[in-house]
C-alpha cells in the first residue's frame, strides 16, 4: 500500500530533466553537486552523540570530494538542528526538503514520527539516526545497519555463549516507554521464547532518575542478567545499583545506553559489567576503516567529544554512496531514480563498518549483525570490542513487525 | 446588573472622537485581516514561514483560553497541555478510522472538531470541583497534577492514543467534501497554488479568528463581568447575585475547549498524534503549560490581543530564528555548542518574561494601550487604567488587563 503510494507522488509530477552525463534529476542535484540533508541535534538532550554524527557525515563528505564526488558532482551537506523537538522539526523540514535529493542523517524517533507523512509524499529518503524497526513500514526510511530489538537478540546469543546465560534463566529487562524502549524489548521477548527465559519486564520514563528501586526487586526475583534499553544516566543508576546490592550479574544494553561521560560520573567503578551491543564498531576499534575515520576526526576536530557518533555518521554517508552510485549508473539521480535504486542493492558494503546490507525486502531490517562492546575506562571513547562483527543464528529466524 | 459595578465613566469627549478612533480601529483591523488572507501569496513558496504562522495561531488560540482563565477570573492553570492532549486525542478517535488496534469511530471530521472541543470542555467541567475549592498557587500545583495523569493516560491508553512509540495519524480534515490536504489540480490565488499548507493556514485563521471574537465578546458582557467581580472579591460578586461556583466553572470549562481547540490544531500542523515519552520534552509537557503561562504574562494578564501577541513571541520567535539562522547563515560556526538559534531565541523570551514583571506587569497590553491613548487623546486621564477597581474590592492591580471596554 506505502510502497505504491509512495511511487505515485512526486516523480510523476515533476518532469525530471536531463543534466550532465545525461543523467537525470530534480530536486537537490545540479550538474556539480548532489546536495544532501542533515537534521541533527546540537541543542537538545542527543547534543554531544548529534555533534559526533555531524561529524562523522561530514568526514565522509570531505572524502568523497577529494575523490572526485560521486556521479561527477561533488557532495554538499545542508545541516540543521531541530534540538530533538518534533515541531521544530516540522517547521524546518519545508525550508530543507527543496534543496536537497535526501537526507543523510535525520535524528530521533519523535522527528521521525512527525515528518513520516513528509518523507513519503516528497519521496524524501532519509537514513534514520534511530534505529527501531518500528519505523521499517516507511518506504522512504532507509535503515542503517540493525535494529534495537536484534541488537538485544544477538546480545544475548552472546552472553549465553560465553556460559553467563542458560535455558530457563530469569532475566529483567528496564526500558524506556517509548519507540526505543519498546522495540528494544522486542528483542528479550523473542529470545525468551526461543530458550525458555523468564522475562520479568519494568518499564520507566526517560526522566527517571533512580533506578535502585528496580533493580532491588529484580534482584528478589532472581535474575541471571539484566538488559538495559534506557539513557546513558539511567544505565549508569542501574549498574550502580548492580553492583552496590552485591547482585553483580552481566549488564546488556543497546547502543544509545552508553555515553564516555558515564566514566567521569560517580558510577564509574560498576560500569564494568556493561556489554554494549551496537551495529556500528566502538570508537576504539581495531577494524582498519574504523581507525582510519577515528584517526581523520581527531586531526579535524582536536578538542570535540569523542562517541559512537563519528562511525555511525560516516557509514550512513557511505550507504547512500552506494545508493549514489547505484542511480548514476541507472542515469537516474531524481528521488525516484534513488528510491528504486536502493530497493535493488543486496549487498552493500561499508568496509566492516557496519555488516552487509540488504535493501531489497521492504519492511525486514536490512542486516542482523552487531559489535558486542565491553566498558573499559583506558580505551578511547571507553568501550573495547569484545567481538568482532557477530550475527546469532537466533537473529537470523527473528521476525521484524513489518517484515514480510 | 453587574454593569453598574464594572463599567468605567464613559469616554468624556462625547461620540464624534469615540467614533473616530472606533473608525481607525475597524480600518486597521480590516486591513491586518487583508494581510493574513493574502499571507500565503506574500510568503510565496517558502512554505516554511507559513508553517511559523499557523504554529502561531495555535499558541494564540491556546493563549487566549488560558488569558481568559488566568487574567480575567484569576484561577491560575498549569494544566493547559493536559487539554491539548485531549483535544487532539479527542479528534483523531472520532475522526479517525479503526485500523491495527486502535480505536477510531471515523466520523466526519468537523464532527471530531467540534467533539474534541465539547470533550475537552467537559474535561474542563469534571475539575472543576477543584477549581472551586483552591486559589492561587494551590490551585496551580493541583492543575499541575493533570499533566501527570495526561502522561500516564497517553501511555496506557494505547488503543485511543496511539501509544508513545508511533502514535497515530489523525485525519486530513475536510469540510462539505473539500479536504484539507494536497490535490492535482489545486486552486490558486494571486498564482500561488493553495495545497495543504495553505488550506491549513486558512482554517487556522477562521477558526482563530472565532475563537478571538468570542473571547472579546465574553470578556465584554456580563459573562466578562462575573468572572472580573469574581476574581477581585468572591463576597461583594455573591451580594451581586453572581454565582461564584458557576461562574468558576464556566470559565475552566471555556479555558479547556479552548486549550482543546488548540490540540486539534496541534494534531492538524503535526500530522500526528503522539502522547510524549515524559513529562519535560513533548507537545504535551510541563514545558507547554510553561510556554502558555509567558504567552499570558508578555501579552498581559487578561488581554485577549495580548495574548495573540505572546504567542507571536513565545511561538513564533525560536521558529523564525532557526530559518533565518539556515537561510541567512546566522550562527553557521556553532557546531560543538555556543550560540545558536535556539539558545538566542530561549534568551529572548525569558528575557521579556523578567522585563514584563519587572517594568510593565500589565504586560503588551498595557503598553499598547498606552501607546494608544497617547496618539488618539492626549487629553484622557485614564491613559493606563483599565478598569476602575470594584468598590470594596482588592486595590486595582497593575498587572490586570480587563481588556478596555472604551474600545
Amino acid at each position: 500500500m506505502l510502497v505504491l503510494a509512495a511511487c505515485g507522488s512526486t516523480a510523476d509530477q515533476q518532469t525530471a530533466e536531463a543534466g550532465a552525463g545525461g543523467v537525470k534529476t530534480d530536486k537537490g542535484v545540479t550538474d556539480t553537486t548532489i546536495t544532501l540533508g542533515v537534521m541533527g541535534d546540537n541543542t537538545g538532550v542527543f547534543k554531544n552523540l548529534g555533534a559526533g554524527l555531524n561529524a562523522g557525515n561530514q568526514l565522509w563528505a570531505d572524502d568523497v570530494n577529494a575523490a572526485g564526488g560521486i556521479c561527477g558532482r561533488q557532495i554538499e551537506l545542508e545541516i540543521v538542528d531541530h534540538g530533538y523537538k518534533a515541531d521544530t522539526a516540522k517547521t524546518l523540514y519545508p525550508q530543507l526538503e527543496p534543496k536537497v535529493l535526501g537526507m543523510v542523517q535525520l535524528l530521533g524517533s519523535p522527528v521521525l514520527a512527525a515528518l513520516k507523512q513528509n518523507l513519503i509524499d516528497d519521496q524524501v529518503l532519509a537514513a534514520p539516526a534511530s534505529w527501531s524497526s518500528e519505523v521499517l513500514n516507511n518506504p522512504s526510511i532507509m535503515m542503517i545497519g540493525t535494529t534495537y530489538d536484534l541488537e538485544i537478540v544477538n546480545g544475548l546469543a552472546y552472553l549465553q555463549q560465553q556460559g553467563l546465560l542458560a535455558d530457563g534463566d530469569t532475566i529483567g529487562h528496564i526500558y524506556i516507554d517509548g519507540e526505543y524502549g519498546g522495540n528494544g524489548l522486542k528483542g528479550s521477548q523473542y529470545y525468551a521464547e526461543q530458550h525458555g527465559l523468564t522475562v520479568r519486564e519494568a518499564k520507566i520514563t526517560s526522566t527517571d532518575n533512580d533506578l535502585t528501586g528496580i533493580v532491588t526487586g529484580l534482584r528478589g526475583e532472581g535474575i541471571k542478567v539484566l538488559v538495559l534499553t534506557t539513557t546513558p544516566g539511567q544505565s549508569a543508576s542501574a549498574l550502580a545499583a548492580n553492583q552496590a546490592l552485591g547482585l553483580n550479574v552481566p549488564v546488556l544494553g543497546n547502543n544509545p545506553t552508553f555515553d564516555p561521560a558515564l566514566l567521569d560520573s560517580p558510577a564509574a567503578g560498576a560500569l564494568g559489567n556493561l556489554y554494549v551491543a551496537a551495529s556500528s564498531p566502538p570508537f576504539s576499534s581495531k577494524t582498519p576503516k574504523a581507525v582510519e575515520v577515528a584517526t581523520e576526526y581527531k586531526q579535524k576536530y582536536p578538542s570535540a567529544p569523542i562517541n559512537a557518533g563519528v562511525h555511525t555518521g560516516y557509514v550512513e554517508g557511505m550507504v547512500w554512496q552506494a545508493v549514489l552510485e547505484k542511480a548514476c549508473e541507472s542515469g537516474d539521480l531524481s528521488r525516484a531514480g534513488v528510491a528504486t535504486a536502493l530497493t535493488t542493492l543486496t549487498s552493500v558494503k561499508t568496509d566492516d563498518l557496519v555488516t552487509e546490507l540488504d535493501y531489497s525486502s521492504p519492511g525486514s531490517p536490512p542486516t542482523r549483525g552487531v559489535y558486542i562492546a565491553k566498558v573499559d575506562p583506558a580505551a578511547e571513547g571507553g568501550l573495547t570490542e569484545v567481538a568482532p562483527l557477530f550475527t546469532a543464528p537466533e537473529a537470523a529466524g527473528y521476525k521484524a513487525p513489518y517484515q514480510q | 446588573m453587574s454593569d453598574t459595578l464594572v463599567k468605567p465613566t464613559s469616554p468624556p469627549a462625547g461620540a464624534p472622537p469615540a467614533r473616530r478612533r472606533n473608525r481607525l480601529a475597524i480600518a486597521g483591523g480590516a486591513v491586518l485581516l487583508l494581510v493574513l488572507v493574502l499571507l500565503p501569496v506574500l510568503i510565496g513558496n517558502e512554505v516554511a514561514y507559513l508553517k511559523v504562522a499557523q504554529y502561531i495561531l495555535i499558541g494564540a488560540v491556546g493563549g487566549i483560553g488560558l488569558t481568559l482563565l488566568v487574567g480575567q477570573a484569576g484561577q491560575l492553570s498549569l494544566a493547559h497541555p493536559f487539554f491539548l492532549l485531549v483535544g487532539a486525542v479527542s479528534y483523531a478517535v472520532i475522526s479517525g478510522e479503526a485500523e491495527a488496534g486502535l480505536v477510531g469511530l471515523g466520523l466526519p471530521p468537523v464532527v471530531g472538531l467540534v467533539g474534541a472541543v465539547l470533550i475537552s470542555g467537559l474535561f474542563g467541567l469534571a475539575f472543576a470541583p477543584v477549581a472551586g475549592r483552591l486559589r492561587g498557587i494551590y490551585l496551580g500545583v493541583a492543575s499541575l497534577s493533570l499533566v501527570f495523569l495526561g502522561l500516564w493516560l497517553g501511555q496506557s491508553l494505547e488503543s485511543l492514543t496511539g501509544g508513545t512509540s508511533s502514535g497515530r495519524t489523525p485525519p486530513n480534515f475536510e469540510l462539505l467534501g473539500f479536504v484539507f490536504a494536497n490535490s492535482q489540480p489545486a486552486p490558486t490565488i494571486l498564482g500561488i497554488a493553495i495545497q495543504k499548507q495553505q488550506r491549513l493556514w486558512y482554517l487556522f485563521l477562521v477558526l482563530a479568528v472565532v475563537a478571538y471574537l468570542l473571547a472579546r465578546g465574553a470578556v465584554r458582557s456580563r459573562i466578562g463581568r462575573a468572572w472580573r467581580a469574581v476574581r477581585d472579591n468572591e463576597a461583594a460578586a455573591t451580594a451581586m447575585g453572581v454565582n461564584v461556583t458557576r461562574v468558576k466553572a464556566g470559565a475552566f470549562v471555556v479555558s479547556s475547549a479552548y486549550a482543546g481547540l488548540a490540540g486539534v490544531m496541534t494534531a492538524l500542523w503535526l500530522d500526528l498524534v503522539k502522547p510524549d515519552e515524559n513529562e519535560f520534552t513533548g507537545n504535551y509537557s510541563l514545558t507547554v503549560a510553561i510556554a502558555f503561562l509567558a504567552i499570558v504574562i508578555i501579552g498581559g494578564l487578561g488581554s485577549v490581543p495580548g495574548a495573540v501577541f505572546g504567542a507571536i513571541v513565545v511561538y513564533g520567535l525560536q521558529q523564525f530564528f532557526l530559518l533565518g539562522a539556515n537561510e541567512f547563515g546566522w550562527f553557521a560556526d556553532a557546531q560543538f555548542g555556543g550560540l545558536t538559534a535556539v539558545v538566542l531565541s530561549a534568551f529572548v523570551y525569558g528575557a521579556a518574561v523578567v522585563l514584563v514583571v519587572l517594568f510593565e506587569p500589565g504586560g503588551a497590553a498595557a503598553i499598547g494601550r498606552r501607546l494608544l491613548a497617547r496618539r488618539t487623546n492626549t487629553t484622557d486621564s485614564r491613559t493606563d487604567t483599565a478598569v476602575p477597581a470594584a468598590s470594596g474590592g482588592r486595590e486595582r492591580s497593575p498587572e490586570r488587563n480587563d481588556d478596555d471596554p472604551r474600545a
